[in-house]
């Protein structure tokens, strides 16, 4: 097999070996920041600057790409590269050389600590911000993590990547993109067609490579070939975890211990679940880590292999995103140490080359601004003279991505003007009455409709046999015949309530193509010139868009497809027989509606009608071309208005409204005034960043700290931190249920103010933002409880309640801070020994990493 | 030569009028503020034997369950954001000291102020050495506050070019608790002068700039005589934001413009008269009250 394998491959490379061994140059990932001031004010910052403009600077020698810029520099690697580069040293010590300050900023946290590692030994002055852990923040160079910021880069890359497939149950890989970004199409087909071939075969094999047993799987071939052919070190990206800890098994069989591979093979097998610290005892080799891995840690490798490309989300398997691909498949290539990258993919479910193209070949996520308001910004701005957040929110990168959008709808409008220009109509007066008087006609056919729709007007004319039209938007079948009606309960999410529902079996001509899928629901009305098949079709009842007084026999058996074609035939029968169309039943006299309503609109389609048949133009023999004309032009009038809403949308300034709101919710509750001055709680809530800052200056200021202790006010506190879901709900003790209910009524308060104040809140929704699971369990630790004993308290992971911890820290620090800004010593004692209470053993042990 | 005698005269007590418009429940150390036990205690207050008391002298404030004591006469306590006026007392390394009326002196740092011409770098040594070209022992600046420390000292920074070293002008001292807190403390009165309200308590009056759009970072002081007319009208803004100081009116924007139109009828020197600066006063008072009416 690995012959085969072998083969395959060979030629594949053959191919490409004139390829040009990658650009030396050494580059950098990570985001620079320019010079400071642009950031030191109202806490909340954000580059303003598009990536765009430096991004470029890819391509140009290194000492112009630095020299004299006053611009952000962005590193230039679409990936987060692993040591500290030739480049990044020059661009720090040109930079301090200038005095500026220098600012490195990587998405995680333990990259961070690492490039705090390197860059100490290299520059001493170096500082480092983390969630947990800030040393020597004012240095001269200072190594910070941000939110995730993977979005910024370009897509030049030093070591150029190979894309290949591996289809499942087929015995090659194929190469689909090549060094230079090229889809091979034909090739892409080519392990598609393979895919498809092999289709059985592929899902034999996944069945046994789930159970672990069945034969070396696919991916141990890969795995195997790949070490032959000496393209490790290799790392692979499971998506589950089950399949994850197989593989690992499997790969135990392989030796890798031959004494020279001993240090080059790093097997990686990536989880997307959890860590398996066990696992990872037992197999030296393998390594087991979150998806962030990709984010990059120091672990670079030849080749890539995803074992899947579609992976759990929580909710759903879907494809992974291009953009997450690119992330993942960076990882291969070591810079100056091989001359490409190879990513692998196994594929062994139908991807069609859309799809394929979609994910290989894709662009990166888009960044896209999540800036919003919230009060802490709201109150910071307003307490600084001069900056107001008005100003703040015209000039965000969110603002700038909604302007930008601002040309193009103008240019729309501009278009839908001239076409609506250009349309004349002959006589336009009279046909525009005319137009409207058949629009309102149709209108009311539609009213008249939806009486007849009513359940209980329409089921008893529902009988087998009946003739009726169905039409489901775009899709109209014409005439069918009634088989059969039953009731299917419904019963809607949001009100419980019992909604019948009424589906009517019928008799419908469908092209046969869509009838190849089993399901009913898909099928699609024959073109005119097919012939079509008959078929029984579940419909709901408003898709009838007429019922009519004619009844058809059916024959007793409609499974034999005769049998139905024959009822087909009566169908175009009975059209034969009423050229004038097939008369309907009379809402009034046949149906018996006695709706007073029914009757009005009844009596408002005979006046149209009458005014109808009596206008001028009706017996015109151009009226077809005259109204279908009026039809267009009226369409684009409608185009015209709703784009020209958009483009006033799109001129307001963003958050606008929201921002008023909350400064309305603001002034009510007294943080500040109608002169936009921050009062006394403002004050206060400014200091409370990490959490809801309104609800906890109002309980502050309500004393509701008062006359807890000091385990008590920091377990009330941890329904503010802790943001997970818990299935199970813990029974509070009264110490503890008391201090929650308080909190709970002044949330409420809360949110009847700023319903009052027209901001969009739900007041059950926010009152489940607070969430009380871990109040005994923080309560307990608090005591002094050991940390096996609060895991045992709850379902709750131990790593959230770490997390809690911390954040709980954070805020009980707010607190302090707060409580020291209204000059309340006992209050701020009493948060200051929270901390000292929480803050030992494990759960602030100080990071793996450093 | 004329000139005008005064003897000395009992002082009217202020509190008649200033018990008028607003009912203040005014306390003084020592005073019991409450026996309630569910309040919660706040800045000027102190719990003894079950009961609230004040520890200095001053006006009640209420927000939900937190009373504090506002002093009338106090120190300048400093809050973000705050504009303030104060004086380099010392010139340090990497720092100035600012009287600011604070407890302690605040801190101006070298990093936290603009320099000569905008330019955004890291400071260098050559920057500590040319501090004192920057500011001296005695200049005036104007500045906001951007940190408080533990100790209540305040740390400014002057990162705006409205900011800055303060050239021609007069400045008045007053209790902080005088001035009002607005969203700007920078007034450019249409009467041909301009104030800074130092949230300090420190007033700094001076002619209103001609062009603002000067970009040399606020070192440069302008030197030019200024002209008779302006120094006519900061003297008379000067005497009456006094008379408003003695009369324990707050200080804005509006009660400065009323009262120095209520000072016109009168020469500039005779303002400070009590009695006129009771009747000015009181006709400014007349005049806001209308216009909140």
């Amino acid at each position: 097999m690995a012959d085969a394998f072998g083969d395959e491959l060979f030629s594949v490379f053959q191919d490409d070996s004139t390829n040009e061994a990658g650009t030396k140059k050494d580059q950098e990932k990570g985001k620079w920041k320019g010079p400071p001031g642009s950031a030191d004010k109202a806490g909340k910052h954000f580059d303003g600057k598009l990536p765009t403009e430096s991004t470029n600077s890819g391509k140009n020698k290194r000492d112009t790409d630095f020299e004299g810029t006053d611009e952000p520099i962005f590193g230039k690697k679409p990936r987060i590269e692993e040591t500290i580069a030739e480049d990044l040293r020059y661009a720090i010590a040109l930079a301090l050389r200038e005095k500026q300050r220098v600012i490195f900023t990587s998405p995680i946290k333990a990259l961070s600590n690492q490039k705090y590692r390197e860059m100490y030994e290299e520059f001493q002055d170096v500082g480092l911000m983390t969630g947990d852990v800030t040393i020597n923040p004012t240095a001269s160079c200072l190594v910070m993590t941000t939110e995730p910021c993977h979005v910024i880069y370009t897509d030049y890359r030093p070591t150029p990547l190979q894309h290949y497939i591996f289809p499942a149950g087929g015995d090659g890989l194929h190469l689909v993109v090549d060094e230079n970004g090229d889809f091979r199409e034909d090739n892409f087909n080519t392990a598609m067609q393979v895919l498809r071939d092999a289709g059985d075969l592929a899902k034999g094999d996944q069945k046994g490579r789930k159970g672990g047993t069945k034969g070396p799987s696919n991916v141990f071939k890969i795995v195997k070939m790949i070490m032959e052919r000496n393209f490790q070190p290799v790392i692979i990206f499971s998506f589950s975890k089950k399949d994850c800890e197989a593989y690992a098994l499997q790969m135990t069989k392989l030796d890798f211990n031959t004494d020279e591979e001993k240090k080059m093979v790093e097997e990686v097998f990536s989880n997307a679940i959890d860590c398996l610290s066990d696992e990872d005892k037992k197999l030296p080799q393998a390594l087991f880590a979150t998806e962030t891995f990709a984010m990059g840690i120091n672990m670079p490798a030849r080749t890539v292999l995803f074992t899947n490309a579609r992976k759990f989300d929580g909710k759903d398997f879907r494809w992974i995103s291009s953009g997450e691909y690119i992330q993942m498949s960076g990882r291969a290539g070591r810079r100056g140490m091989d001359d490409r990258g190879i990513v692998i993919l196994m594929v062994d479910e139908k991807m069609s080359p859309t799809v394929g193209k979609q994910l290989l070949k894709g662009s990166a996520d888009p960044l896209n601004s999540a800036f919003h308001l919230t009060y802490n910004m709201v109150l910071n701005l307003l307490r600084v003279e001069e900056i107001n957040p008005e100003y703040m929110l015209e000039k965000s990168f969110y603002q700038f991505q909604h302007y930008r959008a601002i040309p193009g709808v103008v240019e729309k409008v501009k278009n839908s003007e001239q076409q609506y220009n250009k349309i004349v109509i002959p006589n336009e007066e009279s046909v525009v009455i005319y137009y409207k008087i058949r629009q309102q006609l149709a209108k009311l056919g539609k009213e008249i409709e939806e009486y007849i729709h009513k359940p209980k007007y329409c089921l008893p004319f529902l009988q087998p046999g009946r003739l009726v039209k169905v039409k489901n938007e775009g899709d109209d079948f014409g005439w069918g015949v009634v088989v059969n009606f039953s009731k299917k309960s419904n019963v809607k999410p949001n009100s419980g309530e019992l909604d019948p529902l009424y589906v009517v079996e019928v008799l419908l001509r469908c092209s046969k193509e869509s009838l190849k899928n089993s399901a009913t629901e898909a099928a699609k009305p024959a073109k005119p010139d097919e012939k079509g098949e008959m078929q029984v079709v579940p419909v709901l009842v408003h898709l009838l868009s007429a019922i009519s007084s004619v009844r058809l026999y059916i024959p007793k058996d409609l499974r034999p497809v005769d049998n139905r074609q024959s009822v087909l035939k009566s169908i175009q029968e009975v059209q034969k027989r009423f050229p004038d169309g097939i008369p309907l039943l009379d809402p009034i006299d046949d149906m018996g509606i006695q709706d007073q309503g029914l009757k009005k609109v009844i009596q408002k389609v005979e006046a149209f009608e009458h005014r109808m048949y009596s206008h001028p133009l009706h017996n015109d023999p151009n009226l077809e071309t005259v109204y279908t004309l009026c039809e267009k032009k009226a369409q684009i009038a409608i185009d015209i208005k709703s784009a020209k809403r958009e483009l006033k949308k799109a001129r307001t300034v963003l958050q606008m409204d929201e921002l008023k709101c909350r400064k309305r919710v603001l002034r009510r509750l007294g943080f500040a005034t109608s002169s936009d001055v921050i009062e006394m709680k403002g004050r206060v809530a400014c200091e409370i960043s990490s959490a809801d800052e309104l609800l906890l200056t109002e309980m502050m200021f309500n004393g509701l700290f008062n006359d807890l202790s000091a385990e008590q006010a920091t377990a009330l506190l941890s329904c503010f931190v802790f943001q997970e879901n818990s299935s199970e709900m813990p029974k509070l003790t009264e110490q503890l249920a008391g201090p929650l209910r308080q909190m709970q009524e002044c949330a409420k308060r809360i949110a009847k103010v700023s319903a009052e104040a027209k901001l969009e809140i739900d007041e059950e929704t926010y009152l489940s933002s607070f969430k009380p699971h871990l109040m005994d369990v923080v309560y307990t630790w608090a005591t002094g409880a050991t940390f096996a004993h609060i895991c045992k308290m709850t379902d709750v992971f131990e790593g959230s309640i770490i997390r809690c911890m911390r954040r709980l820290e954070e805020l009980l620090r707010q607190m302090c801070q707060a409580a020291k800004a209204i000059g309340n010593t006992e209050l701020e004692n009493k948060f200051a020994e929270g901390i000292t209470k929480i803050k030992r053993d494990i759960v602030f042990a100080a990071s793996l990493y450093l | 030569m004329a000139m005008a005698m005064r003897l000395p005269v009992a002082r009217k007590p202020l509190s008649e009028t200033l018990g008028r418009d607003t009912k203040k429940h005014l306390v003084v150390p020592g005073d019991t503020i409450t026996t309630d036990t569910g309040f919660m205690r706040g800045h000027g207050t102190y719990m003894g034997e079950e009961k609230l008391i004040a520890s200095v002298a001053g006006s009640v404030e209420r927000v939900n369950k937190l009373i504090c004591v506002k002093a009338l006469k106090t120190r300048y306590s400093g809050e973000v954001g705050d504009i303030v006026v104060g004086r380099i007392t010392e010139v340090q390394q990497k720092r100035w000291k600012v009287d600011t009326n604070s407890r302690l002196d605040s801190v101006l740092l070298l990093s936290s102020m603009n320099l000569p011409g905008g330019e955004l770098r890291r400071r260098s040594a050559e920057d500590e050495l040319a501090m004192r070209g920057f500011l001296q022992e005695g200049d005036l600046i104007s500045a906001e506050v951007q940190a408080v420390f533990s100790d209540g000292a305040v740390s400014l920074h002057t990162r705006s070019l409205k900011y800055g070293k303060l050239g021609q002008g007069v400045l008045v001292q007053v209790s902080p608790s005088l001035v009002k807190r607005q969203k700007t403390h920078f007034h450019d009165l249409p009467c041909g002068a301009s104030v800074i309200l130092g949230n300090n308590g420190f007033i700094w009056i001076y002619p209103t700039p001609e062009h603002k759009e000067e970009d040399t970072g606020g070192f440069t002081a302008n030197l030019e005589p200024v002209l008779l007319a302006d120094r006519e009208v900061m003297s008379r803004l000067r005497n009456c934001v006094v008379s408003l100081v003695t009369q324990r009116m707050m200080l804005y924007d509006t009660s400065i413009l009323y009262c120095y139109e209520a000072s016109l009828p009168h020469q500039i020197k005779d303002i400070l008269k009590p009695e006129v600066m009771e009747e000015i006063v009181l006709e400014t008072r007349q005049r806001l009250l209308e216009q909140e009416g």
